[in-house]
């Protein structure tokens, strides 16, 4: 059984549509990556599935493990094992990322039927978590996100991911505004967690993660649709290409 | 018009204050006799006069003296905290004073003509348009005067248990004066209830537990006063205070108040900044629910020159609840250099509750730094949904969103036992469930 399915999604925002039929199918232990040019609906479709409200599916049907994920609601999906590493993480001070992380956890593991996570495995799993994605322990105790810079998000949510085990894990331009060494540290969480269950879907602009993350496959998203897919050596035609080979304009590739 | 003017407080003499002390109490109760009970067109009481009810027609609490082993007993303790504590009663002292060494207690029945000056004219007991807080200048039967020695460095909190209790008002007052370069710590927690003993209902006034507090504190050069303030009990009473501050050369004052609403609850708090290089820092969480109100007034007085002011107030109004903020700042033609910080945040939890915001910026001299802020608005809609995506339901999501608020105002608090009781009474207080 595929972890995710997707067939002919249709979605909008405010009435305009961006994803105009999607078709995605990724089985476990697979790691896709969604590449394509801005404006291509590659932030929609992750937000899509991850549960974002403000977007409108007009068609089109999502299966996830066999249940159809669009009846889910955002919580509900987070705690079936869907993980969306966000480009934007935001800012909520006054609110420290322990408690955060432990109520997240305490509420995928009662859906699961497990007892609250006590209190010193917990602390010992975050300590090592968060040393996985080189960002000092005190971190922990910091507001969630709140004055990091925007690497240390981004390994905020790959130490998220770390400790939540999603079975499918969505990473939302996570390589942007990464150096090349923190950029070392995503990949190799993220490799951490690759296994034979679980699937990982990659949205990014740049061949340059994958160079780290090796995929499976590679899907180029243009203008609401799918219009390529292939192995791993597609991503590298794309980077020495660019996407103007496809017949797709990018102003972003510069 | 409803004057002050009010026989039901006349004191019942059963501790005799220094003449000196009764003259000036005289002397008040003129003043009342023409000055108005405050009405929603009293500018300072707009939001919260018509909550002070038939407040002249009020007696004064019963205070019978075999109460006071019952006070002491059912003083409840909140948190595990290492300090002194004193007990104050329906205005009177009902425990022991405490013994530290360093720090006098005196009862107002026992002040000299220099420390009786001192109280009246501490910053609230001068002011003139603090009509209800007059009332207590006017009332007080019994006060405490407490001195921190000079240099003292006290580790040590002392904790001031205000506690009303019953029907009518209660006068509680405090003089504290810290010498130069001494340190200290002041805890007062405020707990009013009305349920003692048989109460009339016959009687058609309404059943109203009134308490009416001063605290007056003089902090002298190089001397430094950590205060935190709350009131734990929240429901159908009403209590009024006031604190006031004057900063001497270089006084360091930080103040952190935890606000809960009842049926009328308000704390004035004033700072004068009498001499240069004195500093303030303000700190305030207020949180309203059902039909509370919480009146909320700060002034700060930058009189001398290079001092500095910091104000930092967070407010979180549910149901049908209302909040009032109003931050006065006042920079005096010679305060030349000053530096002046406000900001206050507001949280709007029902589209039936109210907060009205109101910084008060006066500035006279012009060689000044002064900020001011204000926000009022509702939960972040992308910071619900992130939470959410993190499996955290929505009602869990925005409880802690809620409480995140305030917590970092609520988590630098300096004594760490306090900042966990208020957070663990926040956390239940913003408690949607149940």
């Amino acid at each position: 059984m595929a972890v995710l399915e997707i067939k002919d999604l249709h979605v909008a925002i405010d009435g305009k549509e961006i994803l105009k039929g999607v078709n995605l199918k990724t089985g476990p232990g697979e790691v896709h990556a969604i590449m394509g040019p801005n404006g291509s609906g590659k932030s929609t479709l992750s937000q899509v599935l991850a549960g974002n409200e403000a977007y409108e599916v007009s068609g089109g049907e999502v299966e996830y493990q066999g249940k159809n994920l669009l009846d889910m609601s955002t919580e509900e999906r987070a705690r079936e094992g869907v993980f969306l590493a966000f480009q934007y993480p935001v800012e909520i001070p006054g609110v420290s990322n322990l408690q955060f992380l432990k109520t997240a956890m305490n509420n995928i593991r009662q859906h699961r039927g497990l007892d609250e996570v006590n209190a010193a495995e917990f602390m010992k799993l975050a300590r090592q978590k968060i040393q996985q994605v080189d960002l000092d322990p005190s971190f922990l105790k910091r507001g969630v996100n709140e004055g990091f810079s925007g690497g240390e998000k981004k390994r905020n949510e790959i130490m998220q991911m770390l400790m939540l085990e999603p079975k499918l894990a969505i990473l939302d331009e996570t390589d942007s505004g990464l150096d090349i060494d923190a950029l070392k540290v995503v990949a190799e969480g993220v490799n951490a967690l690759r296994s034979p269950e679980r699937a990982i879907i990659m949205v990014t602009h740049y061949q340059r993660l994958l160079d780290y993350i090796v995929p499976d496959y590679v899907h180029v998203l243009s203008n609401g649709q799918i219009i390529k897919s292939g192995g791993k050596e597609l991503a590298l035609e794309l980077e020495e290409k660019g996407y103007g080979w496809l017949g797709i304009a990018d102003d972003a590739t510069a | 018009m409803t004057t002050l003017n009010t026989v039901a407080f006349e004191p019942t003499n059963k501790c005799h204050l220094p003449a000196l002390l009764e003259s000036y109490q005289r002397e008040q109760r003129k003043t009342l006799a023409t000055t108005a009970l405050p009405t929603r067109k009293t500018e300072s009481w707009k939001y919260a006069a018509k909550r002070l009810g038939k407040l002249t027609e009020l007696p004064r609490v019963d205070t019978q003296a075999d109460t006071r082993a019952d006070h002491l007993a059912n003083h409840q303790n909140h948190y595990d905290l290492a300090c002194q504590t004193l007990v104050i009663a329906n205005g009177e002292i009902v425990s022991d004073l405490p013994d530290m060494s360093g720090l006098s207690f005196k009862p107002f029945s026992a002040l000299s003509d220099a420390e009786i000056k001192n109280v009246t004219s501490g910053i609230v007991a001068e002011a003139e348009d603090m009509p209800i807080s007059a009332l207590n200048s006017a009332h007080f039967e019994q006060g405490i005067y407490i001195s921190v020695a000079k240099g003292l460095e006290l580790e040590t909190p002392l904790r001031i248990v205000i506690k009303h209790n019953g029907h009518g008002t209660s006068f509680p007052r405090v003089y504290v004066d810290l010498a130069p370069q001494s340190k200290f710590t002041l805890i007062e927690e405020l707990q009013v209830s009305r349920e003692s003993g048989a109460v009339d209902t016959t009687d058609s006034t309404e059943v109203s537990a009134f308490c009416n507090q001063v605290t007056d504190v003089t902090i002298g050069s190089g001397a430094k006063l950590t205060y935190l303030r709350m009131n734990v009990d929240q429901g159908q009473v009403k209590h009024v205070g006031a604190t006031g501050f004057k900063l001497m050369r270089d006084a360091r004052l930080e103040t952190h108040c935890l606000a809960l609403g009842s049926e009328l609850a308000r704390h004035d708090l004033r700072v004068h900044m009498l001499e240069p290089g004195a500093e303030c820092d303000l700190n305030g969480v207020c949180c309203t629910k059902d039909r509370q109100l919480f009146d909320n007034h700060t002034s700060i007085e930058h009189i001398a020159a290079n001092c500095s002011s910091n104000e930092n107030y967070r407010c979180i109004a549910d149901d049908h609840s209302q909040i009032v903020f109003n931050g006065r700042i006042h920079i005096h033609r010679d305060a030349q250099k000053t530096l002046g910080a406000m900001s206050n945040k507001n949280l709007l939890l029902s589209s039936n509750a109210e907060i009205d915001s109101k910084p008060e910026l006066e500035i006279y001299a012009d060689d000044v730094k002064c900020a001011h802020g204000t926000t009022i608005g509702q939960l972040d809609e992308e910071e619900v949904y992130y939470l959410k995506t993190r499996g955290i339901r929505d009602e869990q999501a925005r409880q802690i969103l809620t409480l995140g608020f305030v917590l970092e105002i609520v988590r630098a608090a300096p004594v760490l036992a306090i900042a966990e009781f208020w957070e663990q009474s926040l956390a239940e207080l913003l408690s949607f469930e149940g």
